[in-house]
């Protein structure tokens, strides 16, 4: 009797495991908790009480070449990517105390990782860019950010392209900004037509081309000036002490990535897919 | 002269209470008007609508406060510790007190037994900012009120901790949080109101400030604080808070900031709720032209229809996230052989203004605190005199990947004065404010990412300006704008203060001490180790002839998130979670 309850009791505190674990910890248990975005279309978000998007396959596809069941944690991104490091990887929320073994769509930069020792940040597997998403019938050829002088551009409010716009010709674009408070909002300005144009990454403004159907859009890359970073790697994050699982979930992305399936993936959501230099 | 005050005050409750309907347990609007005058209870969050924190009491003084000790403690329990900046409601022999991760308890006070609790069932998915705190509740009628970290305000049987009503003040998964105590205040039109701010991240929000129906929790009318918005009367729209666009650009207003996330206090003299409101959105001040009002301002409210009477903004156009929610006290001063109306607040951006609370004319601003850099000094129309060399810079100008130049500025963004409320004493007219002596270097970081895409932020980190200490609790004369006396502590002070008519003054300390100071001198006469640090704010009431003091203890807030340079003063401190009720034994009273 005693033995059962003692067995019984220590089976729940591994279910219940919600911090970032090493390798054989989430072999064992047998489920990988991996973070993806909330309101973050074409990688990750939710519709209709169903997961969507490229990061979402991408989780998927880890936990079966793994052999384990997906937890997936989705949640908003924080003020900066320290913060979303510290509450999705090696401490967790406040309230729940819950993190993931793996996050998804984390930068790969030097800076980044040196600043955060608790995590380790690796295995590139998309590129982004900025661009910018635009109505042929309202701007011809969008050689230059001047053109929102005089026509209306839409981006989502306090992301990098938000900044980037705001500071731009030194705040001449201001009466012309639209900013919405979600991605799906932003999408939103663009399909009802109140902005000619959005700044988003890449694959964002890809996605926003492909779904409001009823627009001769094209995507553009005009010189940005100041603009902090024009592309960038995304890669993923693990608990400093779980390198092992990121090894293991390298080996997963890497397949993901030479068989093609990645590529097929992102077509889906109409985004081309670019491979980063790894 | 105040004597007599508090008698008539007091005389008129007792003949409300022996011709009114509503029952000796239950709580009518008069008695929280009267919260200050009467002393067996503590029905408002600071001691009366005012919030001066005063007590007419003298039974405890100077010559025996050296006798107080403990009653009971009452553990908060579990493993949800954390920061517990609680105030707690005493009423009929009943405490009411709320604690960290939105919990509340009734608590009998002849025993320090467990009436009920209240455990709010917290969805995932929230990210509060800052911490898991609550900061009190609010009782009328047959209820107590509380907010809760998904941003709702919940109206509980007070006999049973049962849920009456629940309503949304916000929408969590978009960044709202609650955590103030709810203010309930008289109207002619709507009978009991029950006012609330809002509170959120940083980015998004827009601030509030809004009044329900105490028994049904229906809004009676919402204020939004930024230009442009549209306030509500009756469901239906009222008027516009200001001018669109006159001090903000482009579409920014949308999303200004300027949360309430502090409540406010009111003053039945003249009518009027008074909120103070945070920090713009977004940080980066290059990106937002214009003053930006009514962010970092404090703004005065008819409770009758939701329409702001005046607005008075402490720090225009913020760049140093001056977040400036602080409490604005109404209080009468006599300067030159006249009483003015006035009201003070002391803000986070280190001055201490006094301004004619009928209409929000400056009438002075003092430093509370050493060193201000940001601002030369207030000029005679109450705007800063501000130091362009002490602005952070616009982190556009800085070369790609390369730190940008320091500039240090004083206060820290955590403010010559947080959250923690003052007090004001009407035996010796001073204000009591627990203040902190720190600064922060801020520079231009290279790169730092949010959602996916790359931007220059800012990177901070706050330091103390003296080696031996970073607390400061003040005596400051709102006359003269000069400090009378100082107490030094060497961690941050983070807790409220309490004075009374028997000439003490009542902090705790994150060291873990309820300490008690002279009023004039500012002598330490008694303190007292709860075991963890103290960052709530002090009460005391009269029950059986005997005057008690409660304190709730248990070391967070934002100190620990945010420490910097101050963490090492910090960091071996202990989390907790309780509540301790002092008093002086009987056998010791006489002495």
């Amino acid at each position: 009797m005693f033995k059962t309850l003692a067995i019984s009791a220590l089976l729940f505190i591994v279910s219940a495991a919600s911090w970032a674990r090493p390798y054989d910890d989430v072999i064992d248990s047998g489920f990988i908790t991996i973070f993806v975005y909330s309101d973050y279309a074409p990688y990750s978000w939710e519709e209709d009480g169903a997961y969507r998007g490229i990061d979402v396959e991408v989780a998927e596809y880890i936990a079966e070449y793994l052999g384990v069941e997906l937890s997936l944690l989705m949640r908003g991104a924080d003020e900066n990517i320290d913060d979303d490091l510290r509450i999705n990887i090696w401490k967790g929320d406040l309230i729940h105390r819950k993190a993931a073994d793996v996050m998804l769509h984390v930068p790969v930069d030097k800076e980044v990782d040196a600043r955060n020792d608790l995590a380790v940040i690796n295995n590139a597997y998309f590129q982004e860019e900025m661009a910018v998403v635009v109505d042929r019938d309202r701007i011809e050829d969008l050689e230059t950010f001047g053109y929102f002088t005089s026509e209306k551009v839409g981006a989502e409010l306090d992301t990098a392209s938000d900044f980037f716009l705001s500071n731009a010709f030194r705040g001449l674009l201001h009466p012309n900004i639209r900013r919405a408070n979600t991605f799906a909002d932003t999408v939103e300005l663009y399909a009802s037509g109140e902005v000619a144009a959005v700044m988003a990454s890449r694959a964002q403004a890809e996605y926003i081309a492909s779904v409001v159907q009823d627009r001769r859009s094209y995507i553009a890359q005009p010189p940005m000036p100041g603009i902090v970073r024009k592309d960038w790697r995304v890669g993923i994050a693990v608990k400093h002490d779980s390198r092992d699982l990121a090894y293991a979930v390298g080996d997963a992305l890497n397949e993901l990535i030479v068989s093609g399936k990645l590529s097929e993936i992102a077509a889906e959501y109409g985004v081309t897919y670019i491979e980063p230099e790894r | 002269m105040k004597q007599n005050f508090a008698w008539m005050a007091f005389a008129g409750t007792l003949a409300l209470a022996g011709a009114g309907t509503a029952t000796a347990a239950d709580v009518t609007i008069d008695d929280l008007m009267n919260d200050q005058a009467t002393t067996d209870n503590v029905l408002t969050y600071g001691l009366g609508p005012r919030a001066q924190r005063f007590s007419p009491l003298d039974t405890l003084n100077r010559d025996n406060v050296k006798n107080l000790f403990p009653v009971w403690s009452f553990s908060f329990g579990g493993e949800k510790q954390r920061g517990q900046e609680s105030q707690p409601l005493i009423h009929d022999g009943v405490m009411y007190v709320t604690g960290s991760y939105s919990r509340m308890w009734a608590i009998d006070i002849a025993t320090g037994d467990e009436l009920w609790q209240y455990d709010a069932r917290l969805p995932e998915g929230i990210l509060p900012c800052c911490d898991v705190i609550n900061r009190g509740a609010a009782i009328l009628g047959d209820k107590v009120f509380f907010g809760t970290l998904d941003a709702k305000i919940v109206a509980l049987d007070k006999k049973t901790g049962k849920v009456i009503w629940r309503k949304t003040i916000g929408d969590y998964k978009a960044g709202y949080s609650y955590t103030a105590a709810p203010l309930i205040v008289p109207t002619e039109a709507h009978g009991p109101i029950i006012v609330t701010g809002n509170s959120g991240g940083e980015f998004g929000i827009v601030g509030a400030v809004e009044a329900r129906n105490p028994d049904t929790g229906d809004l009676v009318w919402s204020r939004p604080t930024i230009e442009g918005h549209m306030g509500t009367l009756n469901g239906e729209e009222s008027t516009m808070t200001g001018t669109r666009n006159e001090t903000w650009a482009g579409d920014m207003w949308q999303n200004g900031g300027g949360a309430t996330w502090l409540g406010g206090t009111y003053d039945p003299d003249v009518n009027l709720l008074f909120f103070g409101t945070g920090n713009p959105a977004p940080w980066n001040s290059y990106l937002r032209p214009g003053d930006n009002k009514w962010t970092a301002s404090r703004i005065a409210i008819n409770p009758e229809n939701g329409e702001i009477e005046w607005g008075y903004q402490t720090t225009p156009h913020d760049g140093w996230d001056y977040d400036g929610v602080n409490e604005f006290i109404a209080f009468d001063m006599e300067k030159n052989g006249e009483t003015i109306k006035a009201g003070a607040t002391a803000d986070r951006n280190g001055f201490f203004y006094v301004l004619d609370r009928t209409n929000g004319d400056f009438i002075s601003g003092s430093p509370f605190v050493q060193n201000i850099s940001w601002a030369k000094g207030i000029d005679e129309n109450g705007r800063p005199i501000w130091d362009p060399a002490n602005r952070p810079g616009n982190p556009a100008e800085s070369a790609d990947g390369k730190k940008g130049e320091a500039i240090f500025a004083v206060p820290s963004f955590l403010g010559g004065k947080n959250w923690m409320p003052m007090a004001y004493s009407n035996k010796t007219d001073l204000f009591y404010i627990p203040s902190n002596e720190w600064g922060m270097d801020i520079w231009n970081e290279p790169v730092t990412y949010k959602k996916g895409a790359a931007y220059l932020g800012a990177g901070f980190t706050i330091k103390p300006i003296f080696d031996d200490y970073i607390g400061s609790l003040k005596a400051m004369n709102p006359v003269t704008g000069k400090v009378k006396w100082e107490y030094r502590n060497k961690a941050p002070l983070w807790g409220g203060v309490l004075s009374t008519a028997g000439g003490l003054v009542f902090t705790g300390t994150p060291e873990g001490y309820l300490k008690a100071f002279d009023d004039e001198t500012g002598e330490e006469l008694w303190k007292f180790q709860t075991g963890t640090g103290i960052v709530s704010s002090p009460i005391t009431w009269e029950q059986g002839g005997e005057q008690y003091v409660a304190i709730v203890t248990g070391w967070g807030g934002a100190v620990p998130l945010w420490g910097g340079e101050v963490a090492k003063v910090v960091s071996y401190l202990n989390q907790g979670g309780s509540v301790w009720v002092f008093k002086v034994p009987e056998q010791l009273a006489s002495r």
